[in-house]
């Protein structure tokens, strides 16, 4: 028999998934828990996360959160910084802290058979670090050296240059987690140790676990461990607006780039149940995976560029839309005016197969989201972050299944703008300023690395 | 370990193709990934990147599916996919639902089997468009961007497979015509130089039959020659220095070391961990945790079929000289080779490595290109127990031996420093 290979091969069976059970439970001291039980392999992942993220960073105190995060591990309970290093290696676990703009996360990864003394020193870190001073000092000499080096990386500045420009100076999302150095320069050990007090406490934070253990042991293990931490009774909320504006580009010189950075965007609505799914598919045809219109657009049609993007960025209290590539310096021009083309073209609506295809990929791929201890960590960080309900995986397919042509195209309406957009372009001005004033995309304004004009 | 001994099966199509089943029904999601035995290491000086510029090609389509379907039949199957080249090898990898099996094993073997008349002029000057602005978005662009070209150019010879990079020079990248790729593609692309591991959720009797019904039809092609490489050496110290657009200064060291799997290699990895690996390993604790001379430092082994390197990487901090932190670095293995390695340094790094062995077994795509990799340089699968051991039998003095068996030999020592400089 002959094979046809022109007939592409379709499934004849369906698939069985089992979404994994959420189990949510508090602790004495108040501290909520998530947890699922996952026993394929003999690995506990826990994941501390603090509503303390660079968003409560005093307004000349820029940088505070993330200087907290990288001297609470340096030292604490009875073991030095070195002592805890070693301490966690001779476990063979991974403890990590980092930060955003949103919380902090303190994640430690352990084998099973090791998980009771990685624990300890996971809760030792979190309730009794030592702050010292020579600690303190050297991390902060590191952040400023580190903010240094941030101003070789144009991917780097472009984020930095677009957040700033996005949200506007009045706006918390609008600075980098990792601060400005003559802010940092300002911080003392006393102001990391009042916002540790003041911010690390359990009834402002939540922990996540995942893996091959049990609730009653988590809670007898945790309440051991965690039950002198105590609640502070604080709570916090921000509030801000965000800004609009006309068509504006800003052009950030680096000399001598042979590619340009481009950001393209604006503020969007914040993480909300009634139009997530329907932001989700419209993205998903405009510029989410490889087969969306900005990239094969940009790249396999034109080849102006290895990549292009688009998303709905989503913060705890704001949310916003970009389009991210890095093209060569010849033709920014021409990519700018593809992605506004774009941006027009989708509010004249999708086509039936282009939501076949969105709604195809989203929900086939629901499954392998719950792969690794990782990726279920993190599906249960995004439900804390945005506040999102029990039930919220369980009804997801039938949220995404329920997305209409008519849902999308309005979405595109609310949410997809070809004007009052914030441009950020990273590259070689001398070579860039005669296409950019050529075009007309918008009044064009100079800034430094950091977001601030310079010259008019 | 238990964990670590895998239950597979291996066997060979009459064309030569081999066929690694492994089986984890944990999800219902499977994986095929296929490695071709050819990477950079198979071009010539003059036209370097066209490995990788291939693999872009075979993204393009083949005679039963049209430009840009193969990425949309598998994204619409909620599949993801990708491929990537090495020196040594290039791979082609999608995961999907485990219903779509059929579906990927069509693909693929479309590819192999029926690329060339679908090849087009156009699709080609596209992807040198692409490629070139990966080359200048991942290389040209980035701080510090072309020191790793700059660093094995120098260490190794002229000719030799290692001694140019993977994405190929800028020059090269544009040069290629489609008579490059078809005549790359009948040299190398062959299913006798290849093996496909299939892992994740299947029926083994229905993955057999799949096999059987998209691949045994492609015809095997003559077996091109194997590269014959002699052991490269340096003859005496290089110094190079590289102006870029950086704010900080930054120290390459590189030495000739071994193949994958020789005798020292798990040895240098471990060497590796214990000088960067954590906040109290030698290097990092002298010279960014207690000195504050570095901003970061970094030990990397590589180890390929042909050759094998070890570089230590330093960012200065302001002010520092690089000469300071080359002299710090050549004190600590003076110190290492004086008074020896402590017994707890040591099971840590292994504590470290076993652990490692364990977490990288979360997810299916790892352990099908890990299936693949054990394949291809050990001609055996199920070699996570031995790999395990290789690091387990490491003793301080295989360690201390390192010292004067490679890093006492001349090596390639590269400055790179801000352009404002000198």
């Amino acid at each position: 028999m002959i094979l046809n290979r022109a007939v592409k091969p379709t499934p004849n069976k369906n698939i069985l998934f089992e979404l994994p059970q959420i189990e949510k439970f508090r602790l004495q001291n108040g501290l909520e828990v998530l947890f699922i039980q996952k026993k394929k392999l003999p690995i506990i992942r826990l994941s501390l996360i603090v509503n303390a993220g660079s968003k409560f960073d005093p307004d000349n105190k820029k940088g505070l959160s993330n200087l907290l995060a990288m001297v609470i591990d340096e030292g604490a309970g009875k073991y030095s910084a070195l002592e805890i290093s070693e301490e966690f290696d001779t476990l063979g676990a991974n403890f990590a802290v980092n930060s955003n703009h949103d919380k902090i996360y303190l994640t430690l990864q352990t084998l099973t058979e090791n998980f009771d003394k990685a624990l300890e020193l996971f809760c030792t870190v979190v309730t009794a670090p030592h702050f010292s001073d020579e600690d303190f000092l050297r991390q902060k000499r590191k952040t400023l050296t580190h903010l240094l080096q941030l101003k070789d990386d144009p991917e780097e500045i472009a984020d930095t240059v677009f957040s700033y420009v996005l949200f506007g100076e009045e706006n918390p999302y609008a600075f980098p987690t990792s601060g400005y150095d003559d802010h940092i320069e300002n911080i003392s050990v006393d102001d990391i140790k009042d916002h540790y007090k003041k911010y690390l406490t359990p009834d402002n934070s939540t922990l996540v676990v995942v893996g091959d253990a049990s609730v009653k042991e988590l809670i007898e293990k945790l309440d051991y461990h965690l039950g002198w931490w105590k609640p502070e009774g604080l709570h916090f909320k921000l509030n801000f607006n965000t800004k609009e504006s006309a068509n504006q580009i800003f052009l950030v010189d680096k000399k001598d780039s042979v590619q340009t950075e481009i950001r393209i965007g604006y503020p969007s609505s914040r993480r909300n149940i009634e139009n997530f799914f329907s932001k989700l598919v419209l993205n998903t045809i405009l510029g989410g995976p490889f087969t969306s219109r900005i990239n094969l657009n940009l790249r396999e049609n034109k080849g102006y560029t290895y990549g292009a993007s688009s998303s709905f960025g989503y913060l705890q209290e704001s949310g916003f839309f970009i389009v991210s590539t890095s093209v060569g310096i010849e033709n920014t021009a021409n990519a700018i005016k593809e992605i506004l083309d774009e941006l027009t073209k989708i509010r004249e609506g999708i086509t039936d197969t282009e939501l076949e295809f969105a709604k195809s990929f989203l929900v086939r791929q629901f499954p392998s989201s719950f792969e690794t201890y990782r990726q279920i960590s993190s599906n249960l960080t995004t439900m804390v972050i945005h506040s999102l309900p029990d039930n919220y995986f369980n009804t997801y397919l039938e949220n995404l299944q329920r997305i209409s042509i008519k849902d999308v195209n309005k979405a595109a309406q609310e949410n997809i703008f070809a004007g009052n957009l914030s441009i950020v372009i990273v590259g070689d001005k001398e070579k860039l300023l005669p296409q950019l004033t050529s075009s007309n995309f918008g009044n064009i304004i100079s800034t430094d690395y950091i977001g601030k004009a310079t010259i008019k | 370990m238990d964990l670590l001994n895998l239950n597979y099966e291996k066997y060979k199509l009459q064309n030569g193709l081999e066929v690694i089943l492994y089986r984890d029904n944990e999800l219902p999601i499977v994986t095929a990934n296929i490695w071709f035995r050819t990477g950079s290491a198979n071009e010539k000086v003059g036209k370097t990147g066209i490995a990788h510029l291939f693999e872009h090609m075979m993204f393009q389509g083949s005679v039963n599916v049209p430009k840009e379907m193969h990425f949309r039949f598998i994204q619409e199957a909620g599949g993801n996919l990708n491929g990537s080249t090495s020196t040594d090898r290039t791979n082609y990898f999608e995961k999907v639902p485990s219903n779509f099996l059929e579906l990927i094993l069509w693909l693929e073997s479309d590819r192999m089997g029926f690329f060339i008349p679908a090849l087009t002029q156009e699709k080609l000057a596209n992807q040198i468009d692409v490629v070139k602005n990966e080359r200048l978005e991942r290389y040209d662009n980035q701080p510090y961007g072309l020191a790793w070209e700059i660093l094995i150019s120098s260490l190794f010879p002229k000719n030799h497979p290692y001694s140019w990079a993977t994405i190929g020079s800028l020059e090269d990248i544009t040069s290629f015509t489609i008579e490059d790729v078809r005549s790359f593609f009948e040299k190398y692309y062959s299913p006798a130089n290849a093996s496909l591991v299939i892992a994740g959720d299947f029926d083994p009797v229905e993955a057999k039959e799949l096999t059987k019904k998209y691949f045994s039809e492609i015809p095997s092609k003559n077996h091109f020659e194997e590269l014959q490489i002699k052991p490269a050496t340096l003859a005496e110290n290089k110094f190079i220095v590289h102006k870029d657009n950086v704010q900080l200064e930054r120290i390459y060291l590189a030495w000739h070391t071994e193949c994958a799997y020789s005798e020292d290699d798990a040895a240098l990895d471990i060497l590796t961990d214990l000088l960067t690996g954590s906040k109290t390993s030698r290097l990092y604790k002298k010279l960014v945790f207690e000195q504050e001379v570095a901003q970061e430092v970094t030990a990397y082994q590589f180890s390929g079929k042909f050759a094998g390197y070890f570089v230590v990487i330093a960012t200065a901090k302001p002010g520092i000289m690089l000469t300071e932190l080359k002299e710090k670095i050549f004190a600590e293995f003076e110190n290492i080779k004086k008074n020896g390695i402590n017994e707890n340094e040591l099971l840590r790094s292994k504590n470290g490595i076993k652990s490692g062995f364990i977490y990288s077994m979360q997810n299916i795509d790892s352990m099908a290109d890990q299936l693949n990799s054990y394949n291809y340089f050990l001609n055996e699968p199920n070699s996570f127990n031995y790999d395990l051991s290789r690091y387990e039998n490491v003793r301080v003095e295989n360690l201390l031996n390192l010292f004067e068996k490679y890093l006492s030999k001349p090596f390639v020592e590269l400055h790179v420093i801000p352009e404002t400089e000198g």
